[in-house]
């Protein structure tokens, strides 16, 4: 039962000393071996994070806790660099890459006592929608194995047909999203560039926060697009989201794109009115594939809204539907450009050819890159050319300019949230998930979140029903600049509206046998 | 994340070379792959440097004795500010290249300059000045066998009243007199080319020192497209003036262009003419003063401890003590004679205790070093001058006498 509390209720009972920390640790240890089946993690840093339980147990003993993450066990998304553990990003580029530094949030969930359980799987280099094009294999959404998912399923006579049938978990943040949602930890790091964490907290039934551009400082997150890259929050419910928000959130002297102003940490209120608020309804959301079942859930989530005295309006965003080839252009060319440093000589993957640095350089990066990665490299350049950089580059620059603007002028006109799904719907089996490329699903995918990261904005995924198929689907708000204090009000109102079931996981014993060709084999470090 | 210094290194440069301080300038990533730049970008200034349109004004003497000296003017096109990359040492015996980060994504200063100047001469003389303003505001130790100063030189030729011809770029020059050389070799060679009939290459040269040529550089991959794109993590930078400044600005975060030049030390031009005014030395004298490091406080020093005017002093010090300097290739801070005892001979002089040849006599032996006072050396070599009238009688007498022997 403990650990299907909420953050706040865990960190609650450890000051009252009704579990310790190691004891919350060793559980959650226990508890990812019997889940590996769910490929959520890459490492598991199962010696030091019962190191930082035992100091985190002296000093609950001791009285003098660090705060309310002293003793709780998250995990970060392996694109976030943690000294003396192992950074991979999901690539043969940086198997074996141990980083010497660590990213600034996560030093910051270490400094407040935090336990770091191990680093999760994600799509290589934080690129897809599914977290399925990892080096170490395709990460599986805990809802596959849970009784809402089976008991809506068609009933199989053999148990293989039952493996086949496991969903994805959404990407690129799919390792963190399962963790959190199976229960291994009580949040997670993420990332978010195009919607990487709200994407697979929808599917995962999970908290997913896309803070404001320039709130929580990016140093030691290995960057995919610098003006676009967020760290992104993972929890059980969204006060669990306001605490660690609270915690990472500031001006960061070793990120010049993070905001000088002085951050202040709130508590969520309790709202139980909210007639002052304008919700808007953009209605280009309304996207091509958006299933049926998701538009009348976004429906009835606008009339609950409008019942309890909100003013609900239909908005629109006239630009949307250019953002999926502006984001396409800026997004290949600044992961081009960030890809540049992967030549193998100072750290990672080197090949063998020693005919020259030219051809050392061009067979490390075939040999260290997936497809997914290389093509949107070779695409980023070729924007970048002089003779092209006007007419894409820069032309995307300025749509950009006008995405954004889209929000600004809606926010201006007293709007003060944005109610949208999150997905077109919910998480795919992964035979059918596969059946298309990398560009082609995240072009899907990303539409309904990333304009959020082309503007800057904070975003939230909510977990709000299941389906007809027993998985979850989430609704996504999106606030003002540097308004997360509203924006979690609001969804932590309607969070309560809903009232999500819990997953009801399987058990899970007989999954521990089976082998896993993709599978990284258990790495305790 | 930018270096506060470097911006302010930057600010205080371009004043001093009188440009336009841009107010707001942007950082751009230039992309190519090479084993010294570990990011496979280098951060600079492409699109909007930190300072533009400035001016360069060095003096030359017309001929070799220093006797005239005519003051020329090269404009400075832009400063910018950007990253170095590593070193790269090439082993050609073993096959393979040395690369040493160390300096990688250290701040340097690009000074881009006009081609206004006409000989090896000239490029000398306005760098040589380039690098005493460094030195003098602090922006770089600017020395050139240490990398601190690097210099690379454009060259073309043309006929009087024809559009510049191709230039090329040359490299690896390690010092002031080295870039001389180098580019007289390079117009040489230009025009002899031009006149056999060839043409010149678009292309990087480097100097060799020991042959006294430039020599054609490996082939940096013929045409390349750096893709240049804004540095997305370096927001504009915004420099401020008194006027701009917001009230409510925390003095730790911003420059101000105005403080900044409210705080420049005097320019070498403008203390040679400070020297000049106070002392009544020629200019010739001033130049050389300053161009030799610490010779400028040695002179004022010896000044500041004896009577003999100062247009005096400077003769001993140009013509005595800089020559057996340069004799021993010794600085100014290595002289065996402080500018105490140079003084304290000086005075000496002064006082007509001794003549000017019995002077130098002495500043001979101090050269030594062995410690002793310039009055020690004169009691032991009996060099004092005679005051007694009724002496210098007899001696002369004494003198008159033996020639009437003869």
């Amino acid at each position: 039962a403990m650990l299907r509390a909420s953050l706040r209720q865990v960190s609650a009972a450890l000051k009252e000393g009704r579990v310790t920390p190691t004891e919350l640790c060793q559980r959650c240890l226990a508890l990812i071996k019997s889940t590996k089946f769910l490929n959520a993690y890459i490492t598991v840093t199962e010696e030091t994070a019962l190191k930082q339980a035992e100091e985190s147990d002296e000093r609950y003993k001791r009285g003098q806790p660090l705060g309310i993450l002293d003793g709780i066990p998250v995990a970060v998304k392996d694109n976030f660099n943690t000294a003396g553990i192992e950074t991979t990003c999901a690539s043969n580029m940086l198997k074996g890459y141990i980083s010497p530094y660590n990213a600034t949030v996560v030093q910051k969930l270490l400094d407040r006592g935090a336990v770091l359980l191990g680093k999760t799987n994600l799509d290589e280099f934080a690129m897809g929608s599914g977290s399925t094009d990892g080096v170490f294999g395709p990460v599986r959404n805990p809802w596959s194995y849970s009784r809402q998912y089976k008991d809506k399923s068609v009933p199989k006579s053999h148990a293989e047909d039952e493996e086949s049938n496991w969903v994805i978990a959404g990407g690129s943040s799919g390792g963190s999203a399962a963790a959190v949602s199976s229960f291994t930890c009580f949040a997670a790091l993420g990332s978010d560039t195009g919607g990487s964490t709200r994407n697979p907290a929808a599917h995962c039934g999970v908290v997913g926060l896309k803070p404001t551009y320039g709130l929580i400082s990016r140093h030691g997150l290995i960057p995919l697009v610098n003006s676009m890259d967020v760290p992104g929050i993972l929890t059980r419910c969204v006060d669990d989201a306001a605490v660690l928000l609270g915690s990472l959130a500031g001006h960061d002297p070793k990120d010049s794109t993070t905001i000088q102003d002085e951050f202040k940490p709130f508590e969520l209120p309790n709202l139980t009115d909210v007639s002052k608020f304008s919700i808007g309804i953009p209605k280009e959301y309304h996207a091509p594939g958006l299933s049926s079942e998701i538009l009348a859930l976004w429906s009835k989530a606008a009339d609950i809204f409008k019942n309890a005295g909100a003013k609900v309006v239909e908005v629109s965003l006239p630009h949307t539907h250019y953002s999926i080839v502006c984001y396409h252009v800026l997004c290949t060319a600044e992961v081009a450009s960030n890809m540049a440093r992967f030549d193998g000589l100072e750290y990672g993957h080197r090949s063998d050819r020693r005919e020259s640095t030219e051809s050392m350089y061009a067979a490390t990066r075939r040999e260290g890159f997936n497809d997914v990665v290389r093509g949107r490299i070779l695409s980023g350049n070729y924007f970048l050319l002089k003779q092209n950089y006007e007419k894409y580059f820069v032309k995307a620059q300025k749509v950009r300019r006008l995405i954004a603007n889209d929000f600004v002028k809606v926010f201006r006109s007293g709007v003060d949230i944005l109610l949208t799904p999150t997905t077109l719907s919910d998480a795919a089996p992964y035979t059918e998930f596969i059946l298309e490329d990398n560009r082609t699903r995240s072009a899907q995918d990303d539409i309904l979140t990333q304009a959020a990261n082309m503007a800057g904005l904070p975003a939230i995924n909510v977990p709000t029903a299941l389906s007809e198929r027993g998985l979850p689907v989430g609704l996504q708000f999106i606030g003002r600049s540097f308004q997360e204090k509203q924006l979690l009000t609001v969804a932590k109102w309607f969070e309560k509206q809903v009232q999500f079931p819990m997953i009801q996981l399987e058990e899970v014993k007989r999954h521990d046998n089976a082998v896993f060709q993709h599978q990284k084999s258990a790495s305790f470090s | 994340v930018l270096n506060r210094r470097c911006v302010e290194a930057a600010v205080m440069t371009g004043l001093a070379l009188n440009c336009s301080i841009n107010k707001k300038s942007l950082f751009d990533r230039k992309h190519y792959f090479y084993a010294d730049l570990p990011a496979g970008y280098q951060i600079t200034q492409q699109r909007v440097p930190i300072a533009v349109n400035g001016s360069l004004s060095y003096s030359l003497c017309i001929d070799k004795k220093m006797s005239q000296m005519v003051t020329k003017t090269v404009r400075i096109k832009q400063i910018q500010l950007e990253q170095d990359s590593g070193k790269s040492l090439h082993d050609d015996t073993r096959s393979q290249t040395l690369v040493d980060l160390n300096r990688a994504g250290v701040g340097l200063m690009e000074v881009v300059m006009e081609p206004d100047m006409c000989c090896g001469e000239e490029a000398a003389a306005a760098v040589r000045e380039l690098q005493l303003i460094l030195q003098t505001l602090g922006s770089s130790q600017a020395v050139m066998a240490e990398g601190q100063l690097r210099v690379d030189a454009n060259v073309s030729v043309h006929h009087a009243g024809e559009p510049y011809g191709v230039r090329t770029e040359v490299k690896n020059i390690n010092s002031i007199r080295f870039l001389a050389k180098a580019v007289d070799y390079e117009i040489q060679r230009q025009i002899e080319e031009l006149e056999n009939g060839g043409t010149i290459l678009n292309e990087t040269r480097a100097f060799d020192s020991k042959l006294g040529c430039t020599v054609p550089m490996r082939d940096k991959e013929g045409e390349q497209d750096y893709r240049f794109m804004p540095e997305p993590n370096l927001p504009p930078l915004i420099l401020y003036d008194a006027k701009s400044l917001p009230a409510n600005m925390n003095h730790q975060q911003v420059i101000n262009i105005d403080w900044i030049h409210e705080r420049l030390p005097d320019l070498p031009s403008v203390k040679r003419e400070k020297l000049v005014e106070q002392y009544g030395i020629l200019p010739e004298h001033s130049f050389t003063l300053l161009n030799e490091d610490g010779l400028a406080e040695f002179f004022e020093s010896v000044v500041n401890q004896t009577q003999m005017k100062p247009k005096k002093v400077i003769g001993w010090i140009l013509n005595d003590l800089l020559s057996y300097l340069n004799q021993h290739s010794l600085t100014v801070k290595e002289s065996p004679v402080s500018s105490f005892l140079l003084a304290d001979l000086l005075n000496l002089l002064e006082k007509k205790e001794i003549s000017s040849t019995a002077a130098k006599r002495v500043l001979a032996e101090l050269w030594k070093g062995e410690g002793k006072t310039p009055l020690e050396i004169v009691k032991e070599q009996k060099l004092e001058l005679l005051q007694d009238q009724k002496e210098l009688e007899q001696i002369c007498q004494a003198v008159i006498d033996g020639q009437e022997n003869e």
